[in-house]
């Protein structure tokens, strides 16, 4: 029985409709025109009343024929950071007819943005882009895209939900780090510590004459022969460092979004540096490394910070 | 179709949209010619594409305040109708919105002011234009309001094929008109079914000239009207297609050499207006409705009228009772003035009356008669006194010597003289004139009367038009009165319009005639008869009530009408059955072996075309990097679920075209 109840509630009807602006003064006035035809027994005006009351009919029918066959198709973005447009693309596809005047929304997952379709055909499938932003950092469960029209004659939005589970990971908010990461670990500062890093790596960038106090092994002894000076070998990166920047679990959601945020940047930057970047957040810990890839597994394991799972329509995210 | 032309296009028909609503109102003949004029220069600059009122907000609230106050103002004073001061009000907001910025707002509010304009129409006018209006306001804006939706915020770039959208939309239209059809025939009718405000006289305003007078002269040619101005129901009903009698409306006494006019004296206006002391045993009854194109107040009657009863005004506030006045010998006139009126009357096929009490008054010549015209009856009458026999004797001549025309002679200085001494040619008033000064030269009595002649059959009713607005000549005989006696030629007799207008004034009568009935008067009691019709048969097949009207050769029209769209229907499907079998992109790939064949590249049996491309390529044909691009997007089409937008399509095929490639290529043998 109280299954039966809770199947009740959830119960969805499976169009909903909006009356528009310019639909609501349709309706006032078709409700004037009503009166008017009821008072005066004009029945001109009884004529005009039932073209406006098929019209919301024919409405009615053929936004139904546009919305009935359409299929929609995700395709998400390769990165998607919180509080910034990105690009979600829906692949619109029909088996037979027209399509007019559709748009496309995500149902409830804190996502703003909307795509817009003016036709599309079962011979021609059309790809749209939708500017969408992500109002919070995190895993999103994309469950249910928004499928509505205002076609044919723009008093009514009627509105069809498609069910399309997908995932989403939003990177934290991109920004400016305030903070100086932690001290490095393995290779200090200079040309000591790890020999493994003393020549420095990349592509070779020029020459300079070897101060006082250098390691003498990266003297380029030819051209050092040749000039009668010692000639040090300068590479692209010559300071590698490797960083493992920490997000505490503890913190209360504020400071966490904060320090998500700040390790991002963090990240982007000391990465950009060509230095090595590792990230410890208490459950996940991810080895110092470079590059894109790398940089984008940073920014995963902090969408994910603070979440066992993805966050779904109602903000229901389960918190860790 | 560009973002440009779609732009175009939809405000080109919302303009018409807007148009069809204002002529709803302007048909009623009601809005003001300034208010016409002021519309129709609005609508000109609109589709000429440009908007002086854009960005001019303060000039806007000027000039619509402008309009408000006079229009209302003289609204105040009385000398405009309240409905006709907002609907030209709602007009002027419409021209108005057409010369600002085109925006959806904008197009909402001009789609608006047209509905409130439609309603506004709705009680102006009852003309089967109106139903023309509706649907050509229905449809236009229907297709307006579709193109504006595929627009998405802030514009497009995108180039689109609207024939689809057109097609939903226009059948959701003819769904939206069918519904409407049904719910005015199925609606319940809770309310009093006043009819609603008759038409004023329309833009053309009365046209049969029933004036004080008659006068003879002018230039130029009459027309032969074929607008209905009277509509008549005989009881007991002929039952014939043509009832070519006289209706006679008002009788002229008094001639001045160049003007008719009646020296009759009014009596007291009464309800009922008997003209005889006793009523003839055998009379003719007749409903009488005076449309707007009458534009006079002088009551007809089937000759010769004898009692004019239940006389109504059709009035902007509805039907209201009014009394008649008669003119002694001459008319009797409607009391209100109007712009139609609907009366009974009943007609005697004869009078009885021994003499007449003044017959000096009917006997009386202008006081500078030429002398050749008392000659010339002398000439033809000799001896002959009798009144009947000379007016019979005179109308034979007439009709021999002289020739009928509608062409005016021209101001003379005797029309009189004119007529039957020089130009020997003349119209029914000329023949009219002769005839009666003629009598009179003899001491006949005798005088002229307009009315009408003729009468033809629509639906129930038999309709006059202005082309059958008639003059002759009405003889009195002692022991008979006054007896008619017509000179002018029959040809020159009734209506005479050209053929292919009187069948055009024809069936929109009988357009007209049905709208009315079936529309503008349907009532309560037509939803009963319709209710039981469906539960028991009619007991006549042919007497259905809403049975089109019997319009000449309307069922082979429609038949051979409805076979063509049968046909084309028919090939379209057929067509369309073909196409949905292939592939979208089997066509692109038609195209592109037709180019290949008309750049001399022939295919190996059995090679298939992404073959063809690499032999191509291998041996540095020119047309190689072309080809090769459009088998991909081809194949990506075909078996890869792409899509292959029109222009990359056009842009693909333009490129093998533009390709130099030898004039052939023979293929190798595999």
């Amino acid at each position: 029985m109280w299954q039966r109840l809770r199947a009740f509630f959830k119960w969805r009807a499976p169009r909903t409709l909006k009356v528009t602006r310019s639909g609501r003064t349709f309706l006032v006035v078709t409700v004037g025109v009503g009166l008017g035809a009821l008072n005066t027994g004009n029945n001109l005006l009884y004529l005009i009343l039932g073209l406006l009351l098929s019209l919301i009919v024919a409405s009615g029918l053929l936004s139904e024929r546009s919305l009935r066959d359409v299929q929609v198709k995700r395709l998400l973005p390769d990165a998607a950071h919180a509080g910034e447009p990105f690009a979600l693309r829906y692949l619109v596809t029909r088996r037979e007819g027209w399509g007019f005047a559709l748009t496309l929304r995500e149902l409830g997952v804190g996502l703003k943005g909307h795509a817009f379709v003016p036709m599309v055909s079962a011979a021609e499938p059309v790809t749209v882009r939708a500017q969408m932003v992500a109002e919070r950092r995190g895993p999103l469960a994309l469950t249910e895209v928004e499928v509505s029209t205002i076609f044919p004659f723009g008093l009514f939005s009627k509105t069809r939900r498609v069910e399309l589970d997908e995932l989403l990971l939003v990177f934290p908010r991109r920004g400016f780090a305030c903070i100086e990461p932690d001290a490095a670990q393995g290779a200090p500062a200079g040309d000591g510590g790890n020999p493994r890093r003393r020549d420095g790596t990349g592509d070779l960038l020029g020459l300079r004459e070897l101060s006082e106090g250098e390691d003498a092994r990266r003297v380029h002894w030819i051209k050092s022969a040749t000039l009668g000076k010692l000639l040090k070998v300068e590479r692209e990166r010559e300071e590698r460092r490797q960083f493992v920047l920490k997000v505490a679990g503890s913190l209360d959601p504020a400071s966490l979004e904060l320090r998500c945020e700040e390790v991002a940047a963090l990240t982007r930057r000391l990465l950009s540096q060509g230095h090595e970047v590792g990230l410890d957040t208490g459950g996940q810990r991810i080895r110092p490394g470079g590059g894109p890839g790398h940089e984008r597994r940073v920014l995963s394991a902090l969408a994910w910070v603070g979440f066992d799972a993805p966050l779904r329509e109602g903000g229901s995210e389960a918190r860790r | 179709m560009t973002p440009a032309g779609r732009t175009r296009t939809r405000l080109v028909l919302r303009d018409l949209s807007a148009t069809a609503a204002f002529a709803s109102i302007v048909l009623s003949g009601s809005v003001p010619a300034w208010a016409l004029v002021a519309y129709g220069l609005a609508l000109l600059t609109s589709l000429l594409g440009r908007r002086p009122l854009t960005g001019r907000p303060t000039v806007s609230v000027i000039l619509l305040l402008l309009t408000a106050v006079v229009l209302f103002g003289a609204s105040f004073r009385g000398m405009i109708d309240l409905v006709v001061a907002a609907c030209t009000f709602a007009g002027l907001v419409t021209s108005h919105r057409l010369l600002s910025e085109p925006t959806s707002g904008t197009d909402q509010q001009v789609h608006l002011t047209s509905l409130l304009m439609l309603a506004g129409g709705a009680a102006l006018t009852g003309e089967l234009w109106y139903g023309l209006c509706l649907s050509a306001f229905a449809v236009t804006s229907s297709i307006s309001l579709g193109l504006s939706v595929i627009e998405p915020e802030g514009g497009s770039s995108e180039q689109l094929e609207v024939r689809p959208l057109v097609r939903s939309i226009s059948a959701g239209t003819l769904i939206a008109l069918l519904g409407a059809m049904g719910f005015f025939v199925l609606f319940p009718r809770l309310s009093w079914n006043i009819a609603s405000r008759r038409t004023p006289p329309g833009l053309l305003g009365g046209t049969t000239g029933m004036s004080d007078s008659v006068r003879l002269g002018g230039a130029g040619d009459i027309k032969s009207s074929p607008r209905a101005v009277a509509r008549v129901k005989v009881r007991p009903d002929p039952g014939s297609a043509r009832l070519d009698a006289y209706f006679p409306g008002r009788s002229f006494d008094v001639f001045d050499g160049r003007e008719w006019r009646g020296t009759g004296k009014a009596k007291p206006s009464r309800q009922m207006v008997r003209l005889v002391k006793e009523l003839p045993r055998k009379t003719v009854s007749q409903s009488i409705e005076l449309l707007p194109g009458y534009g006079s107040r002088t009551l007809l009657g089937l000759e010769h009228p004898v009692t004019f009863t239940a006389g109504s005004a059709l009035t902007a506030t509805g039907v209201t009772r009014t009394a008649f006045t008669e003119v002694p010998d001459e008319e009797v006139r409607i009391d209100q003035a109007s712009n139609g009126y609907s009366y009974s009357v009943s007609s005697a096929p004869e009078l009885q009356r021994e003499t007449l009490e003044d017959a000096e008054r009917y006997q009386r010549l202008p006081d500078a008669l030429d002398p050749r015209v008392k000659a010339l009856a002398d000439q033809v009458l000799g001896a002959e006194t009798r009144p009947l026999a000379s007016a019979t004797a005179l109308q034979r001549y007439l009709q021999r010597e002289y020739a009928y025309t509608l062409e005016l002679g021209g101001d003379v200085a005797d029309p009189l003289a004119d007529f039957l001494f020089v130009r020997k040619a003349g119209h029914c008033e000329h023949f009219a004139t002769a005839l009666t000064v003629l009598l009179r030269t003899r001491k006949i009595p005798a005088r002229v009367t307009a009315g009408f002649f003729g009468g033809e059959r629509v639906g129930s009713a038999y309709v006059l038009r202005a082309g059958d607005a008639h003059a002759w000549t009405q003889v009195f005989v002692d022991g008979r009165g006054w007896v008619t006696v017509d000179a002018t030629p029959a040809s020159g007799r009734g209506n005479q319009p050209p053929r292919l207008l009187a069948w055009l004034a024809s069936t929109y009568e009988r357009l007209e005639d049905w709208w009315r009935a079936r529309v503008v008067d349907y009532s309560f009691q037509d939803q009963v008869d319709i209710a039981r019709s469906l539960v028991s048969p009619p007991r006549e097949a042919s007497s259905s009530r809403w049975s089109l009207p019997a319009l000449p050769g309307l069922w082979p029209t429609l038949a051979a009408l409805a076979a063509a769209i049968a046909v084309y229907g028919a090939v379209q499907r057929g067509w369309g059955a073909r196409r949905g079998k292939r592939h979208a992109a089997t066509g692109f790939l038609e195209q592109i072996e037709a180019r290949l064949d008309r750049a001399g590249i022939a295919r190996l049996p059995g090679e298939p075309l992404e073959e063809l491309t690499a032999r191509l390529s291998q041996i540095a044909h020119p047309i190689a990097p072309a080809l090769s691009r459009a088998t991909r997007a081809y194949l990506l089409a075909r078996f890869g679920n792409q899509s292959l937008p029109a222009t990359e399509r056009a842009a693909l095929l333009q490129a093998l075209v533009r390709r130099d490639a030898p004039s052939s290529l023979t293929p190798s043998h595999p």
